[in-house]
């Protein structure tokens, strides 16, 4: 028997120097990681179709995106004629709003970090603190389950203690190949506010990328927003005037 | 013939029987005078902190009191304005709300943007009297808004400044315009100087694509016990309308729950003067009894029954208790009514009112409540407490009572 738990422990640690993302794969936080880097990339541009299904109807809103890294995006509406020009400019842990028709780029208050972005379930925060999922939250493999095809770990995040967070946990599911594929926001009692769930995961500049995600709030059954990623590339070479004021009020 | 007894008896000790009816009169004074001003007090705080913004009443959409959202619009606006005009209400004003961005420069800070009606809107609320630089919004304004002194400080504007003001639209559009501050208003509770803008109400339909839709009607005026009294009414009238009518204390429960508070704590006071006034009373009016016992034995002897004297003695205590309370109601309603000409001002107490929307002095309100009920009280618990001297009447020997001390 020893003899048996020995060679066990030795096929364990040749697996883990052999396999090393088999072993990295079980981190919950190291996942999160990895699916927020395949999402983001170091930099992308994309154009996405955002629909917003609201209490007075449905609405339908073109943009094209740019990132760097986690702390700069650029988010410019593009259609229709009478949303164009609105552009949303994230720029380290600052956010700008630009309106055509005043012309005239306003830095956001805190306080309306939490108000809805351009009438849709998202809120300015929801664009500028995705990578703080990773870092101010502490991670628990739940479990791990399969599904057509692929691995899915389901991992429950809660905030780190003094994190000043709205959430009081998120419930996240993952594939193995780094696709965000479903994300729950649970409020400070426990219950369920909103999920955000990916509709459609296709491959888009060369990755696994949900296509298609839907936002929908637990108080407003019925209502939701679809963000549907129309085209995108990745890791490219953005300008470094992108993710200024004067390009938020000029486009170049 | 025993009411003609009882009263030239209580006259036989002219001096206890003075001194007995100061000390009801007194009483009765005081309990007349301080509820008259505490529920003027009340009154006062009402009219103040509801006046100023809220209204005394709302006609409101569905759900809107949990979450006011500018697409919760209410049914049918213009009937539910003739509506509250019928059922008895001064004045009623159309709003609409919505948070927006206020920026100037490279400072912003969110706050409450409400669309009002600058004729109207005056007769409901008294934000207007509160301006301090500058003036309230007036007809014919277009892009003007007023603000509170905390917000155009924190902003760092000047009267006639350009703001910029981003807010989401009811169609989820944005809703930008640039409006020149107008008037800055200076209410005391800094967190609706801080929080709460206001333009004209035709601008802001145009700009957040509201049509002609509003959210809220808020109910006001000159009389608030009228909107008090019509509230039924209106309720009818909302539902009929499929909205609801939100009387004072649910616009402001914390208002209502501070005066249920307030006038609980005073109501034990008053309860612990009245016994012990009573107990005083009693006591000496028992001692008379004690005292005359050996005129009771006279009397039986005489062939008066014991019930007869009983009810006799029980008789001139509800006398005395019957014109002491009525010489301090009288007194008690005078000084009432002389000091509800005139206002109490508390020195050093401003911001503590001003917190609660009274500035100023303080006016008692006398009413038919707050006259009689505390000296009618005292004058039931006499009555009813009587019975213990009438008792040991009953339980005399005419023999006996004679030979007492």
């Amino acid at each position: 028997m020893p003899e048996v738990t020995r060679r066990h422990l030795l096929m364990i640690s040749a697996a883990a120097v052999f396999l090393p993302s088999a072993a990295m794969a079980q981190d919950p936080q190291a996942i999160l990681q990895a699916a927020f880097d395949n999402w983001r990339a170091t930099s992308s541009h994309a154009v996405a179709e955002m629909t917003i299904r609201g209490s007075s109807g449905t609405r339908s809103l073109t943009m094209e995106s740019w990132t760097e890294g986690s702390d700069n995006a650029l988010v410019r509406f593009i259609a229709p004629a009478r949303d164009a020009g609105n552009a949303t400019l994230q720029s380290g842990r600052r956010t700008y709003v630009f309106n055509p028709k005043l012309n005239q780029v306003i830095q956001l208050p805190a306080s309306a970090m939490s108000q809805s972005w351009m009438g849709s379930d998202f809120s300015y925060s929801d664009l500028t603190k995705t990578e703080q999922l990773v870092d101010d939250y502490d991670h628990t493999l739940l479990e791990t389950r399969s599904q057509s095809g692929h691995t899915v770990y389901v991992i429950e995040s809660i905030p780190k203690r003094g994190e000043p967070i709205v959430w009081g946990k998120q419930i996240v599911h993952v594939r193995d190949d780094y696709v965000l594929l479903r994300q729950e926001f649970y409020d400070q009692s426990g219950n369920l506010v909103r999920t955000m769930v990916a509709d459609r995961v296709t491959t888009l500049g060369g990755r696994p990328y949900p296509s298609e995600l839907t936002m929908s709030s637990v108080a407003t059954p019925g209502q939701y927003t679809k963000i549907k990623t129309l085209s995108a590339e990745f890791d490219i070479d953005n300008p470094d005037y992108l993710f200024t004021r004067s390009n938020l009020q000029n486009p170049r | 013939m025993l009411a003609a007894l009882a009263w030239r008896n209580i006259w036989r000790q002219p001096v206890r029987s003075i001194l007995s009816l100061i000390g009801l009169a007194f009483s009765s004074l005081l309990l007349v005078f301080m509820l008259s001003f505490q529920f003027g007090i009340y009154d006062t705080m009402k009219v103040g902190a509801l006046g100023l913004l809220d209204g005394f009443g709302q006609f409101q959409p569905v759900g809107y009191d949990d979450d006011p959202d500018i697409s919760r619009l209410l049914p049918n606006w213009q009937t539910l304005v003739a509506a509250a005009e019928l059922g008895g209400v001064d004045a009623a004003t159309p709003r609409a709300s919505s948070f927006a961005i206020m920026a100037s420069g490279d400072t912003s800070f969110g706050a409450a943007i409400m669309g009002v009606d600058p004729v109207t809107e005056p007769k409901v609320s008294t934000l207007a009297s509160t301006i301090i630089e500058g003036r309230y919004l007036q007809e014919g304004d277009e892009a003007a808004i007023v603000m509170g002194e905390g917000l155009v400080r924190n902003l760092g504007l000047t009267l006639g400044d350009n703001v910029t003001m981003l807010g989401t639209g009811n169609d989820g559009a944005v809703a930008a315009d640039v409006l020149e501050l107008v008037g800055i208003f200076s209410t005391g509770i800094s967190g609706l100087d801080r929080q709460i803008t206001q333009m004209p109400l035709a601008r802001f339909q145009d700009i957040f694509n509201l049509g002609d839709n509003v959210n809220v009607i808020a109910l006001g005026g000159a009389d608030f016990n009228a909107a008090l009294h019509a509230a039924p009414v209106l309720t009818h009238m909302a539902e009929a309308e499929g909205a609801v009518y939100l009387r004072w204390d649910e616009l402001q429960p914390e208002l209502k729950q501070m005066i249920t508070l307030d006038l609980s704590t005073a109501m034990l006071s008053y309860g612990v003067m009245i016994i012990v006034v009573v107990f005083i009373l009693l006591n000496t009016l028992y001692m008379s009894v004690l005292e005359r016992t050996r005129e009771f034995g006279g009397l039986m002897a005489l062939g008066m029954r014991p019930t007869q004297i009983g009810a006799m003695v029980w008789l001139e205590l509800i006398f005395l208790s019957l014109l002491g309370a009525g010489i301090g109601i009288a007194l008690g309603a005078g000084i009432t009514l002389w000091v509800e000409s005139v206002g109490i001002q508390f020195p050093g107490m401003d911001d503590v009112f001003r917190q609660w929307g009274i500035s100023g002095r303080v006016y008692p309100d006398l009413s038919l409540l707050t006259a009689l009920a505390g000296p009618s009280v005292i004058v039931i618990s006499i009555i009813i407490l009587g019975l213990i001297p009438y008792r040991r009447i009953l339980g005399l020997e005419p023999v006996e009572a004679m030979g007492a001390a």
